[in-house]
């Protein structure tokens, strides 16, 4: 599904962070070319496996600006999973250890 | 009559006559030479780690000549889909719960053991999925259990290993490497403290249908002395399965 040998860096706003299970979410909003915008769904690890890893579920607001590398979908669809974040902080975060999600 | 005996018998027919059983008397528990309370992750290994404390390796897996075929193309197939990047859907993509002897070792999720003389609940992060041991308790019939994701598991003490048996779980329920099972699968369970930070769970499923001869193979587990289990609500599952079968994320237009 995801495509790992490729990444793709996403420099964005952040519409949405679903703290939930099986997977996390941050839904972004990525400025292209010629001011349009292209929104892409970015899958992480679950809560529990993020915690582990030092993630809070308060890291992420609506509004955030945010650089996510991700391995995008191999179907060419605006979506891809997470390899690592850089929150509006400045912290750096990875998609957890081990495998990411329940799945 | 002894007055002893008349108040008996008063007490049996009074608890008859509202149809309730009547009551036992509480039975002497043993103590339990051991105590497996607390949270555990399953462990494996890495850098630093002390190879000592290291499952021996998994026995073979030899299954019944008509089961051995199909069993080995889908491993194969399986294997070719993660090749190809594409893996396989299992049922825990549709966010159903792996049942048993799965659920002992998801990813790193944890699992609490709860410790009572009666009975063992083990919870695990992933799904929250919930296993109840009666100590012990004989083990009934396989024919009488429900077949479900858990069966039904009895338990007792041999010195300080705890032995599990358990039976009575579906045959959707992939078992362990994804094996196939019949519904006389029978799993045992030998748990121990390695060390006080330290759970082996050998585990030994025998299926007279579907093996040549039983699986072995252990799990490891270190403790995790201040971590509080997480909630586990499979409620927003953006993963579907195609008509290929294959694993698609649903993306979300804005």
């Amino acid at each position: 599904m995801f495509d790992t040998a490729k990444r793709v860096t996403l420099v964005g706003t952040v519409t949405a962070f679903e703290w939930t299970n099986p997977h996390v979410y941050i839904e972004l909003d990525v400025p292209g070319e010629k001011g349009a915008v292209k929104h892409w769904s970015v899958e992480l690890g679950s809560p529990s496996i993020l915690m582990q890893a030092g993630w809070k579920f308060s890291d992420v607001k609506v509004g955030d600006a945010l650089t996510a590398v991700i391995n995008p979908l191999r179907n060419g669809e605006a979506g891809g999973l997470l390899t690592q974040v850089t929150l509006k902080d400045g912290r750096v975060l990875g998609n957890g250890p081990g495998r990411g999600g329940a799945q | 009559m002894s007055l002893r005996v008349a108040i008996a018998v008063l007490l049996l027919a009074a608890a008859s006559a509202y149809g309730q059983a009547p009551l036992r008397t509480p039975t002497l528990l043993t103590p339990a030479p051991i105590d497996l309370s607390g949270v555990w992750t399953p462990y494996r290994g890495g850098r630093g780690a002390d190879p000592s404390l290291n499952p021996p390796p998994p026995g073979p897996i030899v299954l019944k000549p008509q089961y051995a075929k199909p069993y080995e193309d889908r491993r194969a197939a399986e294997d070719a889909a993660v090749k190809r990047g594409e893996p396989l859907a299992t049922a825990a993509v549709s966010c159903v719960p792996y049942g048993m002897p799965r659920m002992m070792a998801v990813a790193l999720y944890p699992m609490e053991v709860i410790q009572t003389p009666r009975q063992i609940t083990i919870i695990t992060e992933a799904f929250s999925e919930v296993r109840r041991v009666f100590l012990n308790q004989p083990q009934l019939p396989i024919d009488e259990v429900p077949p479900g994701y858990y069966g039904h598991s009895v338990g007792r003490w041999d010195g300080d290993t705890l032995v599990v048996d358990t039976v009575g779980i579906k045959e959707s329920v992939l078992s362990y490497q994804m094996l196939p099972h019949s519904s006389q699968m029978r799993i045992t369970e030998r748990i121990r403290l390695r060390t006080p930070d330290m759970l082996h769970d050998q585990i030994t499923i025998d299926d007279p249908v579907v093996l040549e001869k039983p699986v072995v193979y252990t799990l490891a587990y270190r403790r995790m002395p201040n971590y509080k289990m997480v909630e586990f609500v499979c409620e927003n599952n953006r993963e579907y399965v195609d008509e290929k079968g294959a694993v698609r994320m649903r993306v979300r237009e804005k």
